[in-house]
């Protein structure tokens, strides 16, 4: 009985040891003034400053690896896609050297929030959930989600679901948030990455796979066999750079430098060298956002 | 109902989990939000342990008879079990789960997540047991099987009597920290897509951003399953230390 109670002891220590450390990791820690540090408290800020980054000679952007044609690794191992072709002039333009962080959809905030990235330009939807969480500079792309379903079984939709049916989406995207809030009755089958969900889809699970609807249609376009039945769902909405929640400085700078991109039409470019291949030119207007205030 | 399922609960968890006023940064843990998703990581604890045990019960019987034919030294079967051994102990269960749910459909095997999972962890499991039970059988001296042999006893009774009652005794320690270990390694489940503990709190962060709250509970509910099984498995190893002998 002794012994019960030691390893009782034991393993509630531990709990609770575990649990504070972790709580501390999550909690977004008290933002400081940086230009009036003696108003602030001890605590440190999580993210670094537009002076910090450019001080350091690298910027930390945290983009997709795996989602071609917005953000992916090539055959020679380098980052490419219309995320990071802007993600590089940004750094050119701050005059710093960009080091890519691959991330995952459901990682995105945390990777802002825990000071892991300076910015997300990870294909990240604006929306007002994320808002609270995050700050986002001015959009650079349009989306609206969209379904994608096997050429023999067609899912014009969501309406139409059998009771069996399943769709495919990916944790901590807008099309699990919207279909989870609009259609709570749809069985999901959800995936941690993109490549995963990719990889199952094509093995023949679920009936039909939700995503934003620019990598719905590029994935029906890379791939014989799939046609997307259910072209736009939910609102508008756009999407654009992040930087962790209080960034000020980043942020404004983003904001200038996106004006200044905007002038010279850099997306359309943008668009030209990294989508027109999967696209062509057909997506062109409705896809670009240029020189748009947030 | 699938468990996968597991966000789409009649109730609208999204208005409820929100309806929290949204609190300072940084400030107290959200209790509501917590009761709110508390259900979700009840059923995801259930899965867990289920797909856990299921893959543990069948890892002890491939284990049980890779280490008996090992022990009796069987030709051929021994080779193939050294091989099995070999791959199962030395690749990660994350890719074993690949193979089996992303591979196997190329060959037209397509299985559903919850059977993919089950057989990773029986299939990295069994090299892990096989192991535990060998030592356990190599354990038992040599004389003792001699000695029985000399009084008369079968080759089938020396095992039943004299050799699995110590081999098993001596291999308790090593199978608790087995279960153990396959218990925490089915937090790689999400993998293929099964709302397990682990997906269960990452999914949520992505829905909720409530990364603080939701990665204590997921603590907590490791700890509820994993502690007891700590504890059993020392009350376990002391009620079977009967197994000194000649030493």
């Amino acid at each position: 009985m002794k012994n019960f109670k030691k390893w009782t002891g034991i393993g509630l220590a531990l709990a609770l040891a575990l649990t504070g450390s972790l709580a501390g990791c999550g909690n977004k820690a008290a933002v400081v003034d940086k230009e009036n540090p003696a108003k602030g408290t001890e605590s440190k800020e999580i993210f670094r400053t537009l002076d910090e980054i450019k001080e350091d000679g690298t910027i930390n952007i945290g983009v997709f690896s795996d989602k071609n044609p917005f953000g992916y690794v090539d055959e020679n191992g380098d980052y490419k896609g219309y995320d990071v072709y802007f993600a590089d002039r940004l750094a050119e333009d701050l005059g710093v050297k960009v080091n890519y962080v691959s991330t995952e959809a459901a990682n995105r905030i945390e990777y802002l929030q825990t000071g892991k990235v300076d910015m997300i330009l990870a294909n990240f939807t604006v929306t007002d959930e994320r808002r609270e969480e995050v700050d986002f500079a001015s959009p650079y792309m349009n989306v609206a989600l969209g379904v994608v379903s096997r050429n023999d079984n067609v899912v014009k939709s969501l309406d139409e679901l059998g009771a069996d049916d399943k769709i495919i989406v990916i944790s901590g995207t807008t099309a699990e948030t919207w279909l989870t809030r609009n259609y709570p009755d749809i069985l999901l089958q959800k995936f941690d990455s993109y490549a995963t969900a990719k990889e199952a889809f094509e093995n023949g699970t679920g009936i039909a796979w939700a995503n934003d609807n620019t990598e719905v249609i590029a994935f029906s376009l890379q791939n014989d066999g799939y046609t997307v039945g259910i072209p736009s769902l939910g609102s508008n909405d756009t999407i654009a750079p992040a930087v962790t929640k209080g960034n000020t400085t980043l942020l404004e700078w983003i904001n200038e430098d996106m004006e200044k991109l905007g002038k010279e039409q850099f997306f359309r470019k943008d668009y030209e060298e990294t989508l027109a291949g999967t696209y062509g030119d057909e997506y062109k207007d409705t896809l670009v956002v240029e020189g748009v205030q947030q | 109902m699938p468990e996968h399922t597991v966000m789409n609960t009649k109730t609208p968890l999204w208005s409820k989990a929100c309806s929290s006023k949204k609190q300072e940064r940084g400030a107290a843990v959200d209790f509501t939000y917590i009761e709110n998703v508390l259900p979700l990581y009840r059923r995801a604890a259930v899965l867990t342990v289920r797909l856990g045990m299921e893959g543990i019960f069948l890892a002890v019987i491939t284990g049980l008879f890779c280490a008996l034919v090992l022990y009796e030294k069987i030709p051929i079967l021994r080779q193939i079990v050294t091989v099995y051994i070999e791959v199962s102990r030395n690749t990660p269960l994350l890719v074993q789960l690949f193979f089996i749910y992303y591979g196997l459909p190329k060959t037209g095997l397509a299985l559903t997540p919850e059977v993919c999972g089950v057989a990773g962890l029986a299939f990295l499991g069994g090299g892990y047991m096989a192991e535990a039970f060998r030592s356990g059988l190599e354990g038992v001296e040599n004389i003792q099987r001699e000695s029985a042999y000399s009084l008369g006893m079968s080759r089938a009774q020396t095992m039943r009597y004299i050799v699995l009652p110590q081999a098993v005794s001596t291999s308790i320690p090593a199978f608790v920290a087995n279960v153990i270990f396959l218990l925490k390694e089915t937090s790689v489940f999400s993998a293929i897509s099964l709302m397990d503990l682990m997906f269960t709190a990452k999914d949520l962060i992505g829905l909720y951003y409530k990364t603080t709250e939701s990665l204590a509970l997921l603590v907590v509910f490791y700890l509820m399953i994993l502690l007891p099984v700590s504890i059993a498995g020392a009350v376990l190893e002391r009620k079977v230390r009967y197994a000194g002998f000649g030493t």
